[in-house]
C-alpha cells in the first residue's frame, strides 16, 4: 500500500507541476489550495466547479451576443469577457485569463472575427483545464482512498 | 484612554468583524467569502447588490464594512458604492479586475475607502479592518471637535464612542441633533447655549446667494457665513443648513432622475417625480457615473458629501424618460407649480451635467400659470419645479401623466442658463416652496414629496413653481441635488419622512437615496443615465406606495388645495419657515411619525 501511495503522490506531484509549468494554473491556485483545511476539504474543488459553471453561462452569453449578425452589441460581449477575466483570475486559470485579456482587446476594437475566435478559445481552453483538473482530482481521490495523504506540491 | 486603544482593546477586533460582501461573480464570492473567514471576520454573502441594500438598510448597525465588485448586473457597484456611504455611512471598498486608474479614481470619488483588484490576495484582506477604525475614528474626531460636552476631544469620542460602530453612529447622529437643535455653538466651549437661529426666507436667501456666490461645490460654511454677513449666525448654524440643502437637493435629483425621460433637464419636483415614477421607470443608467459625477464633489464636508457631489442633478434630468411630457399633462394643475429653484448645476463640471435639467426656476409665487404654458412646451424639458425644502411634499405636482411630474419644466424661472444659479433661484425659493400650487396629480405632487424629507410639507400641494417664464433649459437638475452633503445626516429617516408626508406612502428610505444617487451619476451625457439600472428601487416602489398611500389619503384635500391655490401657497410658507427646520430637527432625531404628524396637521385643507 505504501508503495502504492507513494507512487500516486508522485504521480500527483509530478502532474502537478506540469499543469503550472504548462501555464494552465498560476499562483492563485497555490493560494486557493492554501485555503483548503480540515474545516473545507473540498474547497478547491467547489471554487472550481463554480468557476466552470460560469465559464459555461458567460461563454454561453457571449456566443448569443456574438450571434447577433449585424447587431453584435461588443459591450455585452466586453463586459462578460471582464467577468470571465475576473472568476479565472482568481482561481488562477491562467490561460484562459490570459486569453480573455485579448479577448477583451478584440471587443474594444469591434472585431468580430477576433472575438469569434477568442470565444473559441476560450471555449476550447476552459475544457480543457477541467478535464485537467479533474484528472488531478482523482489522484488525489486515489490517494486518499489508499490511505494516503495529499501532498503540498512547491511550485518551483 | 485613546481611540487607538479603545479600538485594540475591543474584544477581538478586528476579529469578528462584520463584512457584508457583494458580487455578482459566485467565483469571486465564494473565494472572498473564505478569504475573509480566514482573516476571522464574519462574513455575509449576496450577488446582488439591490439585495445588499436590502441587509444594510434592515438594520444599519448590523455591518462594519462592505465590499462590493464595481461590474454587477443590476446595480453599477459605484452607486451602490454612493448609496451604502450616504444612507449607512459605513466604509467601502471596490474590488474590480479592472486595473485601469480611472476606475479607481471613481472609486475614489465615489467614496471608496479602498480599491481591490481581482484577484484579491488575503494580505490585502487581512488589512481591511483599518478602514473601518479608521472611519470611527474620524467621526470620532469629527463629533469631538463639536461637541463641547465632554470637552476632552478625543476621549470624549472614544469615550463615548465605544467600540462599535453603533456608538460612532449615534454619537454622530447626536451630534448633528445638537447642533441643529440647539444650535449650540459647539465649537466653543465656554458659550452659553446661542437662542435656537430659525431659517427664515431671508436668511435663506442670503444663505443660497451666497452659496451662489461661492459655486456649489465649493461652498464653505465658514464662506457662506462670511457672505451672509448675519449676526449671531454661527458656522455650525450654517454647516447644518447647507448640509440639509444638500441633501435635499440631492434628494430631488434623485428623484428627478427617475423621472426625467430624457436628458433635458427636468426639474421635477420632488414630490412630482416620486409621483410620476409610476410612470417611468428608471431608465438604466447607461454609462454609470460619467464623467459628470466624478467632477464633482468638492468637498465633503463630511466623507459622504464628497459622493454626492456628483452632479447629481444631471441624474435628475435623465429622468424623464420618454415623456417628456409627463409632467405636464395637466396642464391646469401644472400652472400651478412654479418652478422652484433650479438646482445647482455643477458648475464644475461646466454646468452640462445639467444638461437636460430644467432648471429650477424660481419660486415665485406659485401661482403662475407660466407653468402651465412651461409645461407644455417643454417637452423634455420638464422644468421640474423645484420645491423649496418646504414645498417638497408640495412639489408632487401630479405629474399628469405620470403623476410625477410636477416638475415639470419651468423653465422659466430659473436663470437662463445659469446653472449654478439655478440653484440660486430655487434656493431662494426655497423657504417659500411650501406653497405650491396643489398638484393636480394628486398622486405625483405629493409623492414627490417624500423626497425631501425634512421638509415640512404641510400640503401636497404646496409646491412652489416658480413662475417665471422657465427657459427650458438643460439644467442638469441633479446636479444640485448631488452636492448635498448626504451626510447631512446620515439618519435617512430625514429623508423618508418626507415621504412619509403620508403616512402611507412609503417611501422606502433607500429610495429617495437611490434615486438622488443616481442622480449623480449623470455624467455630461444627458440621459438617463443617472438614472440607476436599477430603476425600481426604492424610488419606483416608494412611489407607488406612495401613490397609493397618498392619495387616499388626500385625495379629496387635494382637490380642495387646488381649488385654493393661493391660500395654500402662502399658508405653506408659512408652515414652511415655522416649521422647516424644526423638522429636520425631528428627521434627525429620527422620528418620522413626527413628520406623519405634522404632515397631516398641515395638510389639513383649511389653510
Amino acid at each position: 500500500m505504501d508503495a502504492l501511495v507513494a507512487q500516486l503522490q508522485m504521480q500527483f506531484r509530478d502532474y502537478t507541476i506540469s499543469l503550472y509549468q504548462q501555464g494552465f494554473l498560476d499562483d492563485q491556485f497555490t493560494e486557493l489550495k492554501k485555503l483548503q483545511d480540515d474545516a473545507s476539504p473540498d474547497f478547491v474543488a467547489e471554487v472550481l466547479s463554480l468557476f466552470f459553471e460560469d465559464c459555461v453561462k458567460l461563454i454561453g452569453n457571449m456566443a448569443r451576443a456574438l450571434d447577433q449578425k449585424g447587431t453584435v452589441d461588443f459591450n455585452q460581449v466586453g463586459a462578460s469577457v471582464h467577468q470571465l477575466k475576473g472568476s479565472s483570475s482568481s482561481v488562477g486559470a491562467k490561460r484562459v485569463k490570459g486569453l480573455c485579456v485579448s479577448f477583451k482587446e478584440f471587443c474594444e476594437a469591434k472585431n468580430y472575427e477576433g472575438c469569434v475566435r477568442c470565444l473559441q478559445q476560450v471555449d476550447i481552453e476552459y475544457k480543457t483545464l477541467q478535464t485537467k483538473l479533474q484528472d488531478m482530482f482523482n489522484l488525489e481521490k486515489q490517494i486518499i482512498e489508499a490511505g494516503g495523504r495529499v501532498p503540498q506540491v512547491d511550485i518551483n | 484612554m485613546t481611540v487607538e486603544q479603545d479600538f485594540v482593546s475591543l474584544d477581538q477586533f478586528p476579529v469578528g468583524m462584520r463584512v457584508l460582501a457583494v458580487d455578482d461573480d459566485q467565483t469571486c464570492l465564494r473565494i472572498l467569502e473564505t478569504l475573509l473567514h480566514r482573516c476571522q471576520y464574519h462574513v455575509t454573502t449576496t450577488n446582488q447588490a439591490q439585495k445588499a441594500l436590502e441587509l444594510l438598510r434592515e438594520n444599519k448597525n448590523k455591518f462594519d464594512l462592505v465590499i462590493s465588485d464595481v461590474d454587477m448586473p443590476d446595480m453599477d457597484g459605484f452607486k451602490l458604492l454612493e448609496l451604502v456611504g450616504l444612507e449607512m455611512d459605513l466604509p467601502v471598498i471596490m474590488l474590480s479586475a479592472h486595473s485601469d486608474p480611472k476606475y479607481v479614481m471613481k472609486g475614489v470619488t465615489h467614496g471608496a475607502c479602498d480599491y481591490l483588484l481581482k484577484p484579491v490576495r488575503i494580505e490585502e484582506l487581512k488589512n481591511i479592518w483599518q478602514h473601518v477604525v479608521r472611519s470611527r475614528f474620524d467621526k470620532n474626531r469629527g463629533s469631538n471637535n463639536g461637541d463641547k460636552r465632554d470637552g476632552s476631544g478625543n476621549e470624549g469620542a472614544a469615550n463615548s464612542d465605544q467600540n462599535s460602530g453603533r456608538a460612532n453612529r449615534k454619537r454622530k447622529d447626536q451630534y448633528n441633533e445638537d447642533e441643529d437643535e440647539e444650535r449650540d455653538d459647539n465649537d466653543d466651549p465656554s458659550t452659553q447655549k446661542k437662542p435656537r437661529v430659525v431659517w427664515t426666507v431671508e436668511l435663506h436667501k442670503k444663505f443660497v446667494a451666497a452659496v451662489n456666490q461661492l459655486g456649489f461645490e465649493k461652498a464653505m460654511p465658514k464662506k457662506i457665513l462670511d457672505l451672509m454677513n448675519v449676526e449671531k449666525l454661527t458656522r455650525e448654524n450654517v454647516a447644518s443648513h447647507l448640509q440639509k440643502f444638500r441633501l435635499y437637493l440631492k434628494r430631488i435629483s434623485g428623484n428627478q432622475q427617475t423621472i426625467m425621460a430624457n436628458s433635458d433637464l427636468h426639474f421635477l419636483q420632488m414630490s412630482s417625480s416620486l409621483g410620476g415614477l409610476d410612470g417611468y421607470h428608471h431608465r438604466p443608467i447607461p454609462g454609470q457615473f460619467h464623467g459628470g459625477a466624478t467632477a464633482m464633489r468638492p468637498f465633503p464636508p463630511n466623507g459622504i458629501l464628497g459622493r454626492l457631489n456628483t452632479p447629481s442633478g444631471i441624474g435628475v434630468r435623465n429622468l424623464s424618460s420618454t415623456s417628456s411630457g409627463m409632467f405636464l399633462q395637466n396642464q391646469t394643475d401644472l400652472a400651478k407649480f412654479h418652478h422652484v429653484s433650479s438646482l445647482p448645476l455643477n458648475h464644475n463640471d461646466g454646468g452640462n451635467i445639467l444638461q437636460g435639467m430644467p432648471m429650477p426656476l424660481e419660486f415665485d409665487q406659485l401661482q403662475s400659470n407660466n407653468n402651465i404654458r412651461n409645461m407644455n412646451n417643454n417637452n423634455n424639458k420638464n422644468t421640474i419645479a423645484y420645491p423649496s425644502f418646504s414645498t417638497q411634499q408640495s412639489s408632487l405636482i401630479g405629474a399628469p401623466n405620470n403623476n410625477l411630474l410636477v416638475l415639470e419644466g419651468h423653465p422659466q424661472a430659473s436663470p437662463p442658463g445659469f446653472q449654478g444659479h439655478q440653484i440660486n433661484k430655487r434656493l431662494e425659493h426655497w423657504p417659500n416652496a411650501v406653497s405650491s400650487s396643489p398638484a393636480q396629480n394628486s398622486n405625483s405632487i405629493i409623492h414627490h414629496q417624500f423626497d425631501v424629507s425634512p421638509i415640512p410639507h404641510s400640503k401636497p400641494d404646496s409646491l412652489e413653481w416658480s413662475n417665471g417664464p422657465t427657459s427650458s433649459y438643460s439644467i442638469p437638475f441633479c446636479d444640485s441635488a448631488a452636492p448635498l452633503s448626504p451626510a447631512l445626516d446620515t439618519n435617512t429617516q430625514a429623508f423618508c419622512r418626507n415621504t412619509e408626508f403620508n403616512s402611507n406612502a412609503n417611501v422606502q428610505t433607500g429610495g429617495v437615496y437611490y434615486d438622488s444617487l443616481q442622480m449623480r451619476q449623470y455624467g455630461p451625457s444627458t440621459d438617463a443615465m443617472l438614472l440607476s439600472s436599477n430603476p425600481k428601487e426604492g424610488f419606483i416602489v416608494g412611489h407607488q406606495k406612495l401613490q397609493s398611500g397618498f392619495l387616499g389619503a388626500e385625495a379629496g384635500s387635494l382637490d380642495d388645495i387646488v381649488n385654493s391655490t393661493m391660500k395654500q401657497v402662502n399658508r405653506a410658507k408659512e408652515i414652511y419657515l415655522e416649521e422647516n427646520w424644526d423638522m429636520e430637527a425631528l428627521a434627525h432625531s429620527g422620528h418620522a411619525y413626527d413628520w406623519e404628524r405634522r404632515f397631516r396637521h398641515k395638510s389639513k385643507p383649511s389653510l
